[in-house]
């Protein structure tokens, strides 16, 4: 087969197919190469059990950006979010913490646990939505190098001073502090209703190997008012027909904008001649050409795997080896013949449409950290449950139930390995630990899967089964992201760029990687995005 | 009939008296008052026991900023100092100890037997932060600048910090900034394999942070620990006497100069009138007048004790009790019979800072019980024997150790720092000495365990935090003591702040006193 192509895009991540989408319609000729038989990477929707459809890694949505859902006009092609509209946070004396998406229901349910926190809600959702405008225009421009005197990068670092100016010093210090503080202290400056705390500050830990008591969880917080629902508790959403949906949405349209798409077309390697990429090599030998090649992989994947490393300067191979995955969580995916009943609020409800947080109190998530930090999985973790056939019935037989259960810590350097022993014994734990909540869990399980970091690796193909493709910590955001000088969505290698989560601004189902790689390699083709 | 001097200091510690001299010496009439009845603050030594002189509250003093001894004339006025030779020795429970000094290429040698595969590291480890040190300390050197201000000062200061990171180079840059934000533990697991070089270099990282060696930002400590310093690691500065020498020297140039210093005298109330400084009351009803007060106390004292309510915004009294504290470390102060012998020592060795602290886990288990409220079983210890290098601070023979014993928390659980917990942690100190140091449980003559809460009441650190105030990034720069005032001046006309918690937070000793002391001096006619 000798046919040619502009680009080729390593990987039908959500991501790869984003990048895919806008070079397709400027009138490019694209080829996505996906290794499993189905579109999305980490954002799949797979009938595990006969019957009983799961979002079996990523499972929630809020970040994909709404210039997205719109510029590729993904609600045509099939995308429709279902709001999550309350989280239940259980309590192991029989009590519970409702965050609801109402705004006067949220309230009053918050004046039950503190007044004061009732008062300080109001003024803390205003706060943060202004820190989350803030940060919006971060997320959508290329990182500027600090370094240079380029006139595009002293631009671009000018115009981020500006914008930090216009914050005026109050915003900025608040921005800052965010930036640098733990997720605890922060909300412990606002909230004194521990659960409430807790819950909140569970977002700040998600995906990385931190506690909430580490500088550097706070800013996360901000993820939750990034959405257009103004103040809103959680703007979660459910895609309707799970995770997967969303991939096949961006994969419907940009097949209608002419972009071709292969699964099972593993790529062994990025093809290089005369020190540029020319192409890819299949797993099975096959080579196909192309003018750019475009990695959705992670980093190590795309520097480390796709190329040789003596294709790279050394001292990106050395920061690179250096860059952090260490996958913290696991998933638990149930089938289930009936409802789980949970004893702070007996019976069906409301309350099973929504988000069921195991989160009682900052220091049983610090607790849950302690044992992840010497190798273990926590032995009570913190769980962020959702019920999809509430939301989508038509992810589940009628009657029956699926349930998503994500976990933290599951560490992917468990002692000793994992093992099937292992990930059975995970799976009890979790599942004893939910069942403490809603005792009828366990007569109620048709069917379990459970996913390890190392089988989020294997499967999905995230290395260590780190959800973003690299911790999102300080020193792997923005202009370091995912290496220093190597963040503007190019390589050392010409013609070979990099659009996945472990780029600016990454992580979550947000998609801004991929546009904004799209972005630049228009631009280095002579081409107004 | 009141007194009035052009400006009132509040407190005597080190930066207090820096400020003292400096503004005495550019002609003004200054009084000092300090509540307790010695000065010098957490630099402080005493002598519990006849001819045992401790380093009660800090030992391991952060380097002396070498303007203030030269402007202060401090060596003229009786300051015998110089800086040892640095010497960190990470002691393994087998085997022979770490011995991290000056010299790189001679630590690595030493490293070559005992821990080979850290030998060929730790010249390129070296090579890579000495430039961020030196920047660091460039930074605590001069007052913070405003990011986002666009007053011409701020935008200078900006602009000079710019050029001056600039001449890091492209790559040092980046890892500049890609360092400060880490996990110490990542930083050195990415460099070293041995876990008592690893224990040790972690242990100085989060030394007063309520915050194990695995938590982001904790890189920053270990440069912030090593500022002033043209070595990694850094020698400790020795004050022949000990460190209360220091302010003993101060007060003599201070007094010099006409400074008038009240010990044991109490302030009620800094006076203001019209939002600016008329003066202080003291505990008696006496009163000073004064249009200058320059309070050396944390923020808590100065903001919320000592000023009326009514006169600072909400928003900024909201700031300065956000504040964290959380003093996290106890001190352990021992006289010795004999000479403590360290299994797989070297004589030389007790010269040096002994840290038993065998490996990251370890500092990191430490800390772990101190986010719920407990004292760590199996402490960090930071350990000096002070008499070796200065023998007039015990009798000929004997010795005296000062030890800090991280992790301790104030808000301990349960019954508080009573009696029993408090010889509890000595116990569970001397306990671990002993299994470093068989002979020194049975040689100890006398012993002295201050927690945080007798480290804030015996010398003013707030929650037992001696720097008053954490040294997390969220609190340092700028930020430091409160987001937006870092330059010495407050919302309050006349009154100012220094120490501590003011910036460079004890970075370099003297250089918040002096800073502090300029802008006093600038704001006035």
């Amino acid at each position: 087969m000798t046919r040619s192509y502009d680009a080729i895009i390593i990987g039908g991540g959500h991501n790869g197919l984003v990048t895919a989408a806008y070079l397709a319609r400027s009138g490019r000729r694209v080829l996505v190469l996906e290794r499993r038989h189905i579109l999305g990477g980490a954002a799949v929707t797979e009938e595990i059990f006969p019957g009983f459809k799961f979002s079996v890694f990523s499972y929630v949505v809020s970040l994909l950006r709404p210039e997205i859902i719109r510029e590729l006009d993904l609600a045509s092609h099939g995308l429709q979010i279902l709001p999550l509209e309350s989280t239940l946070t259980p309590l192991p004396n029989g009590d519970h913490f409702m965050a609801w998406g109402d705004h006067d229901r949220a309230r009053q349910e918050l004046m039950r646990h503190s007044l004061r926190d009732a008062e300080a809600y109001e003024e803390f959702g205003r706060e943060m939505h202004h820190m989350a405008m803030a940060v919006r225009p971060i997320l959508e421009m290329v990182p500027p190098d600090p370094t240079s005197l380029s006139p595009s990068d002293l631009g671009a670092m000018l115009r981020l001073g500006k914008h930090m100016h216009d914050l005026g010093s109050e915003r900025f210090h608040m921005l800052y502090r965010l930036m640098t503080m733990s997720s605890a202290d922060f909300l412990s400056e606002w909230f004194e209703c521990e659960p409430l705390k807790a819950t909140k500050s569970a977002s700040g830990i998600i995906g990385t190997f931190l506690g909430p008591r580490s500088p550097g969880t706070a800013y996360v917080l901000l993820h939750h008012y990034m959405g257009d629902i103004d103040g809103a508790f959680r703007a979660w959403g459910f895609a309707r027909g799970g995770t997967g949906a969303i991939s096949e949405a961006i994969a419907s349209a940009a097949r209608a904008a002419g972009a071709e798409i292969r699964t099972e077309a593993g790529v062994e390697r990025v093809l290089l001649e005369r020190g540029r990429a020319a192409g890819v090599v299949l797993e099975g030998g096959e080579e196909i050409r192309s003018r750019v090649v475009v990695s959705a992989l992670d980093p190590r994947r795309t520097f480390l795997q796709m190329l040789e490393p003596e294709s790279l300067p050394g001292d990106l191979v050395d920061s690179l080896r250096r860059y952090r995955f260490r996958g913290s969580s696991g998933k638990v995916n149930l089938a289930l013949d009936r409802l789980p009943d949970f004893t702070c609020m007996p019976g069906p409800g409301p309350h099973l449409g929504g988000a069921v947080s195991i989160s009682p109190s900052i220091e049983y998530l610090e607790r849950a950290h302690d044992d992840a930090k010497y190798g273990e999985f926590s032995r009570r973790p913190y769980m962020d449950v959702i019920l999809p056939s509430m939301i989508d019935p038509g992810m589940a037989p009628p009657g029956k139930h699926v349930m998503s259960i994500f976990v933290q810590y599951a560490p992917y350097h468990l002692n000793g390995g994992w093992t099937d022993q292992r990930r059975e014994a995970f799976g009890d734990t979790v599942i004893d630990t939910l069942s403490e909540y809603a005792p009828n869990l366990k007569s109620a399980i048709l069917h379990r899967q459970v996913v390890t970091p190392k089988d989020i690796e294997t499967v999905a193909g995230l290395s260590e089964g780190n959800i973003f493709h690299g911790e999102l910590a300080l020193n792997q955001l923005f202009f370091l992201r995912p290496a220093a000088q190597w963040a503007k969505y190019r390589t050392p290698v010409r013609h070979y760029y990099q659009c996945g989560s472990g780029t600016h601004p990454g992580g979550g189902i947000m998609g801004a990687s991929g546009r904004l790689a799209a972005r630049e390699i228009l631009t280095d083709w002579g081409q107004r995005p | 009939m009141t007194a009035r001097y052009d400006v009132v200091v509040l407190g005597g510690d080190v930066e207090s008296l820096v400020a003292a001299g400096y503004l005495a010496k550019a002609g003004r009439s200054v009084l000092v008052l300090e509540g307790r009845d010695h000065l010098g603050g957490s630099l402080v030594t005493t002598e519990p026991v006849s001819g045992f002189r401790f380093d009660a509250c800090e030992h391991f003093a952060a380097a002396i900023a070498p303007a203030v001894v030269d402007d202060l004339a401090l060596g003229h006025h009786g300051l015998r100092h110089t800086v040892a030779d640095p010497l960190v020795i990470a002691a393994r429970p087998e085997g022979p100890p770490i011995r991290l000094i000056g010299d790189p290429n001679a630590t690595a040698r030493g490293l070559a037997s005992v821990a080979p595969e850290d030998a060929a590291s730790w010249p390129g480890f070296a090579k890579r932060i000495q430039p961020f040190i030196d920047l660091l300390t460039r930074i605590y050197t001069q007052v913070p600048p405003q990011p986002g201000s666009t007053k011409p000062a701020d935008l200078g200061s900006l602009l000079h910090l710019a050029l001056r990171a600039r001449g890091l180079g492209k790559t040092e840059l980046f890892e500049f900034l890609r360092t400060f934000p880490m996990p110490v533990a990542d930083l050195l697991d990415d460099w070293f394999s041995d876990d008592a070089l690893k224990g040790a270099l972690g242990a100085l990282a989060v030394r007063h942070l309520a915050q194990g060696p695995r938590g982001a930002g904790t890189a920053f400590g270990l440069f912030h620990h090593l500022a002033g310093s043209a070595t990694v690691p850094r020698g400790r500065p020795i004050i022949q006497g000990g460190v209360g020498h220091l302010a003993w020297a101060l007060e003599v140039s201070a007094r010099s100069r006409g400074v008038e210093i009240r010990t044991g005298v109490a302030v009620d109330r800094i006076q203001v009138v019209d939002r600016s400084v008329a003066g202080v009351r003291l505990a008696g009803g006496e009163t000073v007048q004064a249009s200058v007060v320059l309070s050396g106390h944390a923020p808590r004292k100065t903001f919320l004790e000592l000023l009326d309510a009514e006169v600072l915004d909400p928003e900024f009294v909201t700031d300065v009790e956000r504040i964290r504290y959380r003093g996290v470390a106890a001190k352990v102060n021992l006289a010795l019979a004999e000479v403590p012998q360290f299994t797989g020592f070297r004589e030389e060795d007790l010269r040096g800072v002994i840290m038993l602290s065998p490996s990251l886990d370890h500092v990191e288990q430490a800390f772990d019980h101190t986010k719920y409220g407990e004292q760590s079983g199996a402490p960090v210890l930071e350990v000096v024997v002070p008499s070796v290098l200065d023998p007039s601070l015990a009798p000929e023979g004997r010795h005296v150790m000062s030890v800090w014993v991280h992790f301790a928390p104030y808000h301990l659980r349960g019954a508080g720092w009573d009696d029993q917990a408090r010889e509890a942690l000595a116990d569970s100190a001397i306990e671990m000495l002993g299994r470093y140091a068989p002979n020194l449980p049975g040689g100890i003559l006398h012993r002295e365990a201050l927690t945080p809460v007798d480290l804030e009441e015996r010398f003013g650190a707030p929650e037992g935090q001696i720097n008053h105030g954490e040294l997390t990034l969220d609190q340092i720069l700028f930020m430091r003591p409160v987001p937006g005032w870092s330059r010495y001046d407050t919302p309050v006309r006349g009154l100012y702040v220094c120490g501590l918690s003011t910036h460079p937070g004890g970075g370099l000793t003297g250089q918040s006193g002096a800073l502090a002391a300029r802008r006093v001096l600038r704001s006035r006619p």
